[in-house]
């Protein structure tokens, strides 16, 4: 593929929207309200596995397996906020990853349930072929067919995905922007900051932290969802624990604390991991397609790192508004 | 993490146990040692060094380069490891995590996210993902009566008898490893001892990143064979250690190394009701982590903190 | 009363701060609680309103147990702690400093701005006219829309007051008030401790270390020392009374000589 290849472009935007809704997933919980979670991709990969788990082996229909999913999502916040809200900001992150690696060593130690490490595919046991997203392409094909009729040319899958996608991207971060400059944002964003002030205010703070939890689970969880039905197989590799950390450069690329900068984030972030495994020019043509994996990590590394050292409010945002002063 | 198994001969409990203490002891040294220079980064640059496994995954892999590929024998190999994982780990304070001090917790962790990734993906374009090993023939068994061990085992425990020891006798002997412990306990009341606050956060990296380079070895030598994901999936259970010592405390973590390394085996033991599948070791740790979290954050060493 | 202490104890690792402490405050009062440094003053509030939990001992306001509560719930009781360095949301607006802490906001309820946003916004307005109200009266009028970060010392006290105020409370806990304040700021933060009382009938308990202000608007003092209660009467019997005296100057301090 190459950058004139419209395929490229449009896998872009998918992933690009996907990321997008799971970085607003940790938006809610950090840059509102101060929570470090770094094991953001169990939300993900917990709602992904509810629901292929009900659609292949329960039958179940995909809306409702969907919503099981985020269901999922919910309760492994409430189990993993109950213990974990208390602590302080270092202890939390390690609880956190604590939390993401139980789900992820779970999936792949639970063949008989997860399919293990071979993923989805082996969900109903070895020699079957487990796919539950029939009912996504199927609906996917529908608009295409509306759509066709619509404007003539009748668009691909992924051109459809990607619509849906970034439709619900930008609904959702207006939603998330609206409660940000809410009451309840506001008491969030004085958490973020000094959450002793805010209990002397009245408010129960843990009850908070949870919300925020459980919101930003949910957000994760349609991504992880959205993810699924994307690639169609997924093993617990697809959730590894790197994809928190993508989420967390999101943020910082497009610009911490606006709602509104996370498309930016997402499209630039979308743009390294589907050019380094797709394009094929220069530095990038010395590393074969197995080595760009790593390159495209190591590069997630780099600009961690870079971005934090040289422009923290990324892209878009301004110094003043800083809040990675904990 | 997976000890490679000897069998046990017949179906004697007590050898199992036997065998299992041996295992134990040396997962336990590799998490203490490794924990002790965890913990103390911790406690003196108030870091959360989340790339500190990528310093074990570097340590195997420059002791593989020296080992197979210069053809130098063990001993040439860890020493080499040793040291260069010590100028890593010093190399990226300097470059990289003193010029961004002070950033906050959370920035920090990051940042060290971001440089173990770094980190992790150039031994992975380098070296390639396929699975390596030392050059020790694993196929030998030393057959010592009441337990087996590999060559590999006994590599390990001849490090173990050396560095436990040396490292127990460093901090508890020596000026600056005294000075680093009360750096850890106290920032300001050891400034105001009069100790170098700065030279001890300088040599807590090389500390961390020497224990590492031995860690990182063990852990080669030990498994039998390695890939470049040796260190994250050490990583976890490096940060149960520091926390079940106490997050600070060098002798916690040593405690707490050995406690869980232990702990670990000895739950496969055949005499607690069948014991637990191997499998699920790590799954023990994790419930210590969280127990831990939950109900005594400060670990057996730690300080209990106020408001 | 209103807040009636009885047998308050806590232990740090085998030093007993507070130890069996006993005390009464009655509404509408303003009471001080004074004592030579670490005495447990302000642990003994801490205790109080919710932040740490006592080993021994009950706690009662307004005929309710709260003990070993959390703090906010505390706080909603109507017993409203101030801070000794006072913790203001530096990146929020002073307006926003104060209605973050108005009572009874359906907006906090995390779907209700997104389900009924004209109440939210209802509720808004009328809050945000309590606490313009509030800034005003603590004449920080013109700082309204400034970031709290950039207030000195004293004025946070006065919007860390204007926070404390917003939720109508019953009795106010002032931790050492006067520290750190110019003096201007001082006189105007004594006069509103003052007004609280005469006007709003607000309770004040107060911790301070300056005798010549207790002495001057305290009906009653308490002071401890060393974990325990010595002394306990008009602030002219402490003054007089030979342990409080021992106890000061114990620690080189003379309670006659105002920091």
């Amino acid at each position: 593929m190459d950058l004139g290849n419209p395929a490229f472009w449009l896998f872009v935007a998918v992933i690009a929207g996907i990321y997008g809704i799971m970085a607003l997933g940790l938006y809610v919980q950090f840059s509102l309200a101060g929570l470090p979670n770094f094991g953001h991709v169990a939300f993900m990969a917990v709602a992904a596995y509810a629901m292929a788990i009900l659609v292949v082996r329960y039958d179940a229909p995909l809306v409702l397996a969907g919503l099981a999913g985020l269901v999922a999502a919910v309760i492994l916040a409430l189990v993993m906020g109950l213990p974990a809200l208390r602590l302080r900001a270092d202890y939390l992150a390690i609880a956190t990853v604590a939390g993401g690696e139980i789900v992820r060593y779970l999936a792949m130690n639970l063949p008989d349930l997860t399919g293990g490490p071979i993923g989805s595919i082996g969900m109903l046991g070895p020699g079957n072929i487990a796919m539950f997203n029939g009912g996504w392409q199927a609906f996917l094909d529908a608009i295409r067919a509306a759509l066709g009729r619509l404007l003539g040319p009748v668009p691909t899958r992924d051109a459809v995905m990607a619509a849906l996608v970034w439709a619900s991207l930008v609904v959702l971060i207006a939603l998330v922007h609206r409660l940000e400059r809410s009451p309840w944002g506001r008491v969030e964003r004085g958490i973020r900051e000094d959450e002793t002030a805010v209990i002397a205010a009245g408010k129960n703070v843990v009850a908070f932290k949870m919300q925020a939890l459980v919101l930003g689970a949910i957000l994760g969880g349609l991504a992880g969802i959205l993810l699924a039905l994307e690639i169609g197989v997924f093993s617990p590799d697809d959730y590894s624990p790197t994809l928190t950390f993508y989420a967390y450069l999101i943020l910082i690329l497009g610009g911490m604390n606006r709602a509104w900068a996370i498309p930016l984030g997402a499209v630039l972030f979308s743009l390294l991991y589907s050019g380094t495994r797709f394009l094929n020019f220069f530095p990038l043509s010395l590393f074969d397609s197995g080595s760009r994996a790593f390159l495209r990590l190591f590069l997630v590394g780099a600009l961690l790192v870079a971005f934090m050292a040289f422009r923290p409010q990324g892209v878009l945002g301004n110094r003043q508004q800083l809040l990675l002063e904990k | 993490m997976a000890i490679v198994p000897i069998p046990v001969s017949g179906a004697l409990v007590l050898q199992q146990l036997a065998q299992l203490v041996v295992n134990g002891l040396i997962t336990g040294t590799i998490l203490a040692l490794t924990g002790v220079g965890v913990t103390l980064v911790f406690g003196i640059q108030r870091i959360a060094n989340f790339a500190h496994g990528e310093y074990l995954t570097f340590a195997a892999y420059v002791g593989l380069l020296v080992n197979t590929g210069l053809s130098q024998n063990l001993v040439v190999a860890t020493i080499v490891a040793v040291a260069a994982t010590a100028l890593l780990a010093v190399g990226l304070h300097f470059a990289v995590l003193r010029p961004l001090a002070g950033r906050g917790l959370v920035a920090t962790s990051l940042i060290t996210v971001g440089l173990g990734l770094m980190v992790r993906d150039v031994v992975f374009l380098v070296a390639g993902p396929r699975i390596r090993k030392l050059n020790i023939d694993q196929t030998a068994v030393f057959d010592l009566g009441f337990f087996r061990i590999s060559p590999g085992q006994a590599v390990a425990i001849a490090i173990t008898l050396v560095a436990a020891p040396a490292v127990a006798w460093f901090l508890a002997r020596t000026t600056i490893g005294k000075s680093m412990r009360a750096v850890a306990d106290n920032r300001d009341l050891a400034a105001v001892a009069g100790i170098d606050v700065e030279r001890m956060g300088t040599y807590v990296w090389l500390l961390a990143g020497a224990l590492a380079g031995v860690g990182g070895i063990m852990f080669a030598v030990v498994q039998g064979t390695f890939d470049p994901n040796l260190g994250f999936e050490v990583l976890f259970l490096i940060f149960t250690t520091v926390v079940l010592g106490g997050i600070g405390s060098a002798y916690g973590a040593l405690a707490g190394g050995f406690i869980l390394g232990l702990a670990m085996e000895l739950s496969t033991w055949q005499g607690f009701f069948g014991g637990l599948e191997a499998r699920f070791k790590p799954v023990l740790a994790f419930v210590t982590l969280i127990a831990l979290l939950l109900y005594r954050p400060q670990g057996l060493f730690g300080k209990a903190r106020v408001l | 009363m209103l807040l009636s202490v009885s047998g308050l104890t806590k232990s740090f690792g085998g030093v007993r701060a507070v130890d069996d402490v006993s005390f009464d405050v009655a509404e509408g009062s303003l009471t001080a609680l004074i004592g030579p440094n670490g005495a447990g003053k302000t642990t003994a509030f801490n205790l109080i309103s919710g932040f740490i939990r006592p080993d021994h001992g009950s706690v009662r306001f307004a005929g309710k147990p709260i003990a070993g509560r959390r703090g906010d719930v505390v706080a909603r009781h109507g017993l409203v702690r101030m801070f000794q360095t006072p913790r203001v949301l530096t990146r929020m607006t002073v307006l926003e400093n104060v209605m973050l802490a108005a009572p009874d906001q359906p907006g906090e309820r995390l779907a209700m701005p997104l389900l009924m946003p004209r109440r939210v916004r209802r509720r808004e307005a009328e809050i945000r006219a309590r606490a313009t109200g509030l800034i005003e009266l603590l004449r920080l009028g013109p700082l309204s829309n400034a970031f709290a970060g950039t207030l000195s010392g004293g004025q946070r006290k006065l919007l860390e007051l204007g926070r404390a105020l917003i939720a109508e409370p019953r009795m106010i806990l002032l931790d050492e008030p006067m520290a750190g304040v110019a003096p201007v700021l001082a006189g105007e933060l004594l006069g509103h401790i003052r007004t609280l009382r005469a006007e709003r009938g607000v309770t004040v308990f107060l911790i301070e270390h300056g005798m010549d202000v207790v002495m001057s608007i305290s009906e009653r003092v308490i002071v401890m020392d060393e974990g325990r209660v010595i002394a306990d009467g008009t602030p002219a019997a402490v003054q007089a009374s030979e342990r409080v005296i021992e106890a000061y100057l114990g620690r080189a301090q003379s309670p006659a000589v105002a920091p």
